[in-house]
């Protein structure tokens, strides 16, 4: 028997952090390449479309530029991200932690933080490649004029959507594993569709803002929209809007890191 | 190697109460020893393991792990410590080398050493005929096998082991302690929980029988058989119960009702 700490003194822990949370994102991302999840990939990735494609039909000269990207803003940085998050990131962290395998991950150096920061980039991944890959179909179908332009900007929106709902979908895994699912559709309900959509302080700290604001500064719709459709965007630059995500992310994803740190988990039959 | 000192644990349960599910428990492995622990459901074994695999904080006392204190040390307690539970919980998608690579990462093993680990690994394990099989298409002998695999990935000099045998059959159990035999004699601590007290009647160097969190028996097996003829027999007198079930009819321990 070899001592195993000496031949790992020399690597920092930093490095190993990262090592440990990549070895979880790439675990997860196998598990998530099984028929089942493959299968509801390809739904998302043809449903917008195939939505646009109904539309088409009933405009026969042709859809309005602006109602196709509002349509398809609507089915993916929307629809698809956010039940492409609920089926990824949810489901993964509680089964982790309530299936028995968080115990084989938690004792190891690390182990938590790297469990959930690394299910939380294979939930950003898995997510982001379907819903890419459904704007540019719908886009497509769409029969939008200069379509690689929209198409950069809906995977931004989508990259964007999914760092920030993703950390906060990590929260109620964390805090109610056993209705993990349940929790996240009401505090996508909640959180992005009500508070999102009052046009107060409260919206300030939702990803649906960020995302209707870039959307609108990027199109040029601002001077078109009405006074009151004004209320629910927020005037500040890009790189604002952008950072205020990463910096919601990341709050969101520290909170659910510490919360799973401290957490314990007795066993059943000695309480 | 692992050493657990007046360990107390107490829970808050749902109705606001307090449990205490282990309250005072000392016990030490030195390298090469299996000790077995054994005790009711209840008893507290679960906890005690859960507090040295730093799942879970001790409310006072000190568990140690090659030196490491669970609680100032939690990281250096996880490098000496392989964990293994009686829910396996391996993925069915992947396959043993799979599981081995990505816990070894978790570890920060370099590709090389990782490499050379698994294949040790899979030659002392016996899992070469199955290793790059997913394990949702092995039998419950060979995941815990796969189990026992991923914990020893890093190479830990101490192993803890929570009712490994549970979902085993006859012949899986005896090739899993047929295993554990061989790590002890590599020089492994192995700290060992079960209720299959046959299992492990004459494998472990000593036992330590918890029972209601408490610490009831303790000794070699000499010294833990010396008045009973079995260790089930010294088992039930340390918990304070007969081996023949109370109320059962025909049986002498039947209580009869006016």
């Amino acid at each position: 028997m070899s001592d195993p700490h000496s031949r790992q003194a020399d690597r920092s822990w930093r490095s190993t952090d990262i090592s440990s949370t990549l070895a979880v994102t790439g675990f997860q991302l196998r598990r998530m390449l099984s028929r089942q999840r493959l299968l509801l990939a390809g739904l998302g990735v043809i449903f917008p479309a195939a939505v646009m494609l109904a539309v088409r039909r009933t405009v026969p000269a042709g859809l309005d530029r602006d109602l196709a990207v509002t349509m398809i803003y609507a089915l993916v940085p929307e629809a698809v991200c956010m039940l492409g998050l609920l089926v990824t990131m949810c489901p993964a962290v509680a089964d982790e932690l309530e299936r028995g395998t968080w115990i084989h991950v938690s004792v190891r150096p690390g182990g938590r933080r790297a469990l959930l920061v690394g299910t939380y980039l294979a939930a950003v991944i898995w997510t982001s490649t379907v819903a890419i890959l459904a704007a540019a179909l719908a886009v497509f179908v769409a029969g939008v004029r200069q379509p690689w332009p929209l198409i950069g900007m809906l995977m931004v929106l989508v990259v964007l959507s999914s760092l920030g709902r993703g950390a906060l979908f990590a929260l109620p895994a964390v805090i109610l594993p056993r209705r993990a699912l349940v929790a996240s559709v009401g505090v996508a309900l909640v959180v992005e569709y009500l508070a999102g959509f009052i046009p107060a302080v409260v919206n300030q700290a939702t990803v649906s803002l960020r995302l209707r604001s870039l959307l609108v500064s990027w199109m040029n719709w601002r001077r078109q929209l009405p006074v009151e459709m004004q209320l629910l965007i927020d005037p500040q630059p890009a790189w604002v809007q952008i950072t205020a995500v990463f910096t919601l992310a990341a709050v969101l994803l520290v909170a659910a890191v510490k919360i799973l740190e401290y957490r314990q988990f007795p066993p059943s039959t000695e309480i | 190697m692992i050493e657990v000192i007046d360990l107390v644990k107490h829970y808050r349960a749902s109705d606001g109460s307090v449990v205490r599910a282990v309250d005072g428990v000392s016990l030490a492995v030195a390298p090469g020893e299996m000790v077995g622990l054994l005790g009711a459901n209840g008893a507290g074994k679960t906890t005690t393991l859960r507090v040295l695999a730093t799942l879970l904080k001790p409310t006072s006392g000190t568990a140690r792990v090659g030196g490491c204190d669970v609680q100032n040390d939690p990281l250096g307690a996880r490098r000496h410590l392989g964990y293994v539970s009686a829910t396996t919980g391996v993925p069915d998608r992947l396959s043993a080398r799979e599981i081995m690579r990505s816990y070894g990462r978790l570890h920060g093993l370099s590709e090389g050493l990782l490499v050379q680990r698994i294949d040790d690994l899979v030659r002392a394990l016996g899992l070469t005929d199955f290793a790059d099989r997913p394990t949702g298409r092995l039998s419950s002998g060979q995941r815990q096998r796969v189990s026992l695999a991923r914990a020893l990935i890093h190479d830990p000099p101490a192993i803890v082991l929570d009712e490994p045998t549970n979902a085993l059959d006859v012949v899986g159990a005896r090739d899993l302690l047929h295993l554990l035999d061989s790590l002890r004699s590599e020089g492994r601590a192995i700290l060992l929980s079960t209720h299959r007290l046959h299992e492990i009647e004459h494998r472990c160097d000593r036992f330590v029988i918890i029972h209601g969190g408490r610490v009831v028996a303790e000794g070699t097996p000499a010294e833990i058989l010396r008045a009973h003829a079995s260790l089930e027999a010294a088992f039930f007198a340390a918990i304070g119960q007969t081996e023949v079930p109370v109320g059962v009819p025909g049986m002498p321990g039947e209580r009869h009702h006016a």
